[in-house]
């Protein structure tokens, strides 16, 4: 809401300055945003008008002109402007004046002597760019200080208002606030009465009994439509940010900006009537004001003429029956139409108006009539003709009733803001807003009046007497709780900042995308997921929820590839999202935790060989998370990979017998698709399913010392190293510590079709000294077992 | 000079040559030669032999002391101690020596090793934290020092706790404020983390003391605003919390979170789910030197009808909520301009927050 200084000063008479304005403003919760001066031209800067004018001697751009500056008095001056004409009345700054361009001196324009300038608005500090003289109306008294004329100084002041204070939304309701929080005085203004002329109507029906409406109408017949604005309007128009249409747009733009209802005129030589307003019916067209087409879908309210529609109830008039310099008679329309009605309609054909944002949060029901006397007044004063009688429908399903008496109790109060303020204060701050207040033993009974329709409980009244007694003069404390809060909860693996810190420390980053994919590039992950869609994507490439977080990453991956990045080391904790198997209708989130990586797999060092990153790299990783997490994870093959996979070189992730996840490498097709050429692995984890396991009993560490005994056997390439671990695990005895693969083998020495391990075992009592012929019997039980079971063939057992 | 010393002792003096009377002779002269060749054995192996030649098993020591018996008791007691305290002498002479020699070994070893200290070490990389996580984590670690503890909820939510039950009934102008992403007819995703309450209080009892953190969204998107952002926010419910409970606590929230004291300002706002409401602006710094006024908080008492929504007894209880927009303190304790930086994921960006 914009609105300037002098205007809403005309409505309220209060002690605060400029800035003391502004900041009592923000103090009742109408946030300054914005300020923009118009400063005082100055005594040397009048009205003026341009007498005579004849073409310069040299120049044959520049003209002279001879111009009335009042009292009998003129002046020569030279202007290059295209609108300078006799007749026409402008302001002229004299020698002395100082303009935006600087100070105005006697000179001479090519050689022609000039005693002041002829002013455009930017030469005023009006505007910051403008064409042309300052057209002042042809009534502007010659000689007046163009300050007194126009109103200056002035400041625009924009604040934001929220979405309650729709009574905001006028110069009136605004100086009504002001009026309390500075303890001014609020100017009375009396609803002027219209004389009545003659007796027609139009025929007005409300065909929608489930709204409430009331809906004002008059007829104003013979009016001079082509008559300019006077400058006073157009220029407070300009100043609240409208730009000025025509006589009776304007007057209408006036009206809503002083008192807050929006209203709308029309050319009733092009009514046919009756009247109407009504749900519009789907395929229906209307020519727009602002001279769009719009197809009408159902749910928006039309005003119709003999059942066609004319305007966008509350949005937007039609092209139609618009008031042009040629209307003679003039519909004016002043309504309240229920803001559920109107609320998104606007939207949804891509306008948003003046009086759709008023509508939308709520017009003061009482206002209409009001606003048609004003307006009437000034239709008259300013463009002639004969009003008719109002003609006032009123459809109260939901009644369009006074706000309800409050109970307001002094000691809710005090409990609620934790201050003690003077009953008298309260008083008067509930009165000074315009309420209506009976005190009783408990406090006070409230009827806040019509325009303050957000005021529903005691609430929103201990909201206005803090709010006018100032947030800032609210003191501090410090909370006393009763009772105990709740106990602390192991964290969620995804929320847990320690999880988080130990990747951090095996070199990842962390990062953050957006919850939204691109459902072209999804379709290349071939996820068997149902993704969950929005139904009002800002874009294609924003329309569906991630099912996995791996999208994501490896944009990211490809992203820093292109910046040259050499080793990538990504991770990401979030949500991800996708229809439920069992109830399709119920989208399904998750908590998940990714890690993808590429490139180099230790950075380039002088110390250490450079190589490419691998499975077992990652593989690592998720080995220390699961060591981090006091859970034990297993990686199986699966016969179905998901398709994103390498089918070779990946593996489910189980903990707990659950699948919690994947670890591979990611397919070379769909690496191709995002134009990587290094090989990538990622994991994801479903962090639900992984829980950080509390730590058991802590366990004494042995006093006897272990044995190492290192075996090294022949395999077939077939045979997977969890089968032989498990083996050794199930016939090794109680004695067996640990299992260490120091090597694995296949190549020169090593039959094709074999491989090698060389494997360390750790074996220790903690009970006594183990002796050669326990580690012989382990050591002997366990080949037997490998050659039995998976075909293995010793290569060499040496006691370490 | 030495080894010559050594090789005349070592043949000169054999036991052989020696008779009965001669074994008292070891002679005072010939213990000092001895103990300068030990002194002056120029390695260890020197040491050694030197040593074997005269405390060994048949060293011209031992063997005197051995032939000691042969003599009268009465000058078998005086000869004793004396060749006892020779070899006694000469014993931790070869010990001083023999550290010596190790220590100019050791020396001479370190003298080799030198080592350039200046090269690069090995795996020195870390990672990073996200900027939006590492401030997350500064105000969940504050809350938790005042008592909350963290309560989740769904992004993808329904109607009524987004919106009805905190108040926002359908066709609410606040709702245009929350340009709503909607999934189906009943799912939107969250506009705010405010639904977090409702589900926490359909399960507590008061007291509570909660916060929710995570991602929100709506369909806005421009230089200045993301579709997707993080909020967290705190709801304390309990008997006699009172507005000045409300300011005292965001303000000890804002001074733990900026490690400073700064001015700040209440001003009246509006939220549909609380009343009083408030903004909180701090004073700010900007890049010219001068201080302006910038909002970082929403707050407010929570609303009776949020509480009826929940059954819970506004006359009995009060509740005091506040959300704060992460991605705004990031960038204020980051110096982070630039909002798109959040979720370009560039790792020479990431890379600054540890």
């Amino acid at each position: 809401m914009k609105f300037t200084e002098n205007w809403l000063r005309q409505h309220v008479s209060i002690a605060e300055d400029h800035q003391g304005l502004l900041a009592r403003l923000t103090a009742i919760g109408l946030e300054v945003e914005d300020v923009q001066h118009w400063p005082a031209c100055g005594p040397q800067v009048i009205v003026a008008q341009i007498i005579r004018q004849t073409a310069h001697p040299t120049a044959s751009r520049l003209r002279l002109c001879q111009v009335a500056i009042g009292q009998g008095k003129t002046l020569q001056v030279v202007t290059g402007a295209d609108n300078a004409r006799p007749g026409l009345r402008v302001p002229c700054a004299q020698v002395g004046a100082r303009l935006a361009s600087g100070l105005v001196q006697s000179r001479a324009i090519k050689e022609v002597p000039s005693a002041g300038v002829l002013c455009s608005r930017a030469d005023l500090g009006l505007e910051p760019h403008s064409s042309g003289l300052m057209e002042l109306a042809d009534d502007a008294p010659v000689g007046q200080p163009l300050d007194d004329y126009l109103g200056l100084p002035d400041a625009g002041i924009t604040i934001s208002l929220t979405p309650n204070r729709a009574d905001c939304l006028s110069i009136r309701g605004l100086a009504s606030d002001v009026a309390a929080a500075c303890q001014g005085q609020l100017r009375p203004v009396a609803v002027p009465t219209v004389p009545i002329r003659h007796s027609d109507q139009l025929a007005v029906q409300l065909q929608v009994p489930d709204t409430a409406i009331r809906y004002c109408g008059r007829l104003v017949v013979g009016v001079c439509a082509q008559r300019r604005s006077p400058d006073w309007i157009q220029e407070r128009l300009r100043r609240c940010g409208i730009a000025p249409v025509s006589l009776i747009v304007d007057i209408t733009q006036y009206v809503m900006l002083e008192v807050g209802q929006p209203m709308h005129a029309y050319d009733a030589r092009l009514l046919q009537g009756p009247l109407g307003v009504r749900q519009a019916r789907p395929g229906e067209r209307l020519h727009l004001l602002n001279d769009r087409q719009v197809t009408l879908a159902d749910q928006v309210l039309v005003v119709t003429d003999a059942d066609r529609p004319i305007a966008l109830a509350g949005i937007m008039g039609d092209w139609t029956t618009r008031v042009t310099a040629a209307t003679q008679d003039v519909f004016l329309e002043a309504a309240y139409f229920a803001p559920t009605a109107i609320a998104g309609r606007a939207r949804r054909y891509g306008l948003q108006t003046d009086a759709s944002y008023r509508f939308e949060r709520g017009v003061d029901p009482q206002l209409p009539q009001q606003a048609m006397a004003y307006a009437t007044q000034l239709l008259l004063e300013i463009a002639g003709g004969k009003a008719g009688p109002v003609l006032e429908l009123t459809q109260i399903k939901q009644p369009i009733a006074l706000p309800p008496a409050i109970r307001l109790r002094a000691d809710r109060l005090t409990s609620l803001l934790g201050i003690a303020i003077a009953p008298e204060r309260v008083q008067r701050i509930l009165v000074d807003l315009g309420m209506r207040v009976q005190p009783q033993d408990f406090g006070w009974v409230v009827t806040p009046p019509s325009r303050r329709f957000d005021v529903h409980g005691e609430e929103d009244l201990i909201e206005e007497v803090a709010r006018i007694w100032g947030y800032d003069q609210i003191p501090l404390s410090t909370v006393r709780v009763s009772g105990r809060g709740a106990a602390c909860e192991q964290p969620r693996l995804g929320d847990d900042v320690l999880i988080r810190q130990h990747l951090v420390s095996r070199q990842f980053q962390e990062c953050i995308h957006y919850s939204f994919l691109d459902k072209a590039r999804l379709s290349q992950w071939g996820f068997d997921l149902a993704p969950v869609h929005l139904v009002n994507p800002l874009s294609a490439e924003l329309a569906v929820m991630r099912p996995s977080l791996l999208p994501g990453l490896l944009a990211s991956v490809q992203q820093n590839l292109a910046r040259q990045a050499e080793q990538i080391r990504f991770f990401e904790c979030g949500r991800v999202f996708c229809l439920s198997a069992e109830d399709a209708q119920r989208p399904r989130e998750t908590e998940q935790l990714a890690a993808i990586v590429c490139g180099n797999a230790v950075a380039l060092q002088w110390g250490e060989p450079t190589r490419s990153v691998d499975f077992f790299d990652l593989k690592g990783d998720l080995e220390s998370i699961a060591a981090f997490c006091g859970q034990a994870f297993s990686c199986r093959a699966s016969a179905t990979p998901p398709p994103w996979a390498h089918p070779r070189c990946t593996a489910q992730i189980q903990c707990e017998g659950r699948t919690c996840g994947w670890i591979g490498q990611l397919h070379p097709s769909l690496l191709a698709a995002y134009d990587i050429r290094l090989p990538t692995f990622a994991l994801t984890l479903q962090t639900e399913l992984v829980m950080r396991q509390p730590m058991k009993a802590a366990q004494t560490p042995s006093r006897f010392p272990v044995v190492r005994r290192d075996i090294s056997i022949l395999v077939s390439q077939t045979c997977r190293w969890e089968a032989i671990a498990r083996t050794i695990w199930q016939v090794a005895g109680p004695l067996l510590a640990e299992l260490k693969l120091f090597d694995r083998y296949c190549g020169p020495g090593v039959q094709s079709g074999q491989v090698s391990f060389a494997i360390g075992f750790i074996l220790k009592d903690n009970t006594r000294t183990l002796i050669d012929q326990d580690v012989e019997q382990a050591v002997t039980t366990v080949i037997a077992a490998l050659a039995q079971e998976h075909g293995a063939v010793i290569r060499s057992s040496t006691p370490q | 000079m030495t080894a010559i010393l050594a090789g005349r002792f070592a043949c000169g003096l054999s036991a052989q040559e020696r008779s009965g009377d001669d074994v008292t002779q070891y002679r005072q002269s010939e213990h000092s030669n001895l103990l300068v060749a030990i002194a002056q054995a120029p390695t260890l192996e020197a040491l050694e032999a030197l040593r074997v030649t005269w405390l060994g098993k048949h060293g011209q020591i031992t063997a005197q002391l051995k032939q000691l018996g042969l003599l009268p008791p009465a000058e078998r007691k005086s000869q004793g101690q004396t060749l006892n305290r020779l070899r006694d002498e000469a014993t931790a002479a070869i010990a001083s020596r023999k550290q010596d020699l190790a220590q100019v070994a050791l020396d001479h070893r370190l003298a080799s090793e030198q080592v350039d200290v200046t090269l690069p070490g090995r795996r020195a990389e870390i990672g990073s934290k996200h900027p939006i996580s590492l401030t997350l984590e500064r105000l969940t670690h504050i809350l938790s020092g005042l008592g909350f503890t963290a309560a989740h909820g769904p992004e993808i939510e329904d109607d009524w706790h987004n919106f009805e039950a905190l108040n926002f009934p359908p066709h609410h102008p606040a709702r245009t404020m929350h340009d709503t992403f909607y999934v189906d007819q009943g799912h939107l995703l969250r506009t705010h983390t405010s639904g977090v309450q409702i589900r926490h209080l359909q399960n507590h009892q008061p007291p509570v003391r909660m916060y929710a953190a995570g991602k929100v969204y709506r369909s806005d998107a421009d230089q200045t605003h993301s579709p997707m952002f993080h909020q967290i926010e705190g709801l304390l419910v309990d008997e006699h919390i009172s507005f000045t409970d409300l300011k005292g606590l965001l303000l000890s929230v804002i001074e733990q979170f900026f490690a400073t004291s700064l001015p700040i300002r209440f001003r009246p706002s509006y939220f549909p789910f609380t009343e009083p409401s408030a903004e909180v602006d701090i004073a700010w710094q900007q890049p010219d030197g001068q201080r302006r006024w910038l909002e970082v908080l929403g707050c407010g008492m929570v609303h009776p009808h949020v509480f009826h929504h929940v059954g819970i007894d506004p006359e009995r209880y009060n509740g005091l909520a506040f959300g704060l927009g992460i991605e705004r303190l990031a960038m204020l304790r980051y110096g982070i301009v630039d909002l798109r930086a959040f979720y370009d994921n560039d790792a020479r960006f990431l890379r600054q927050f540890v």
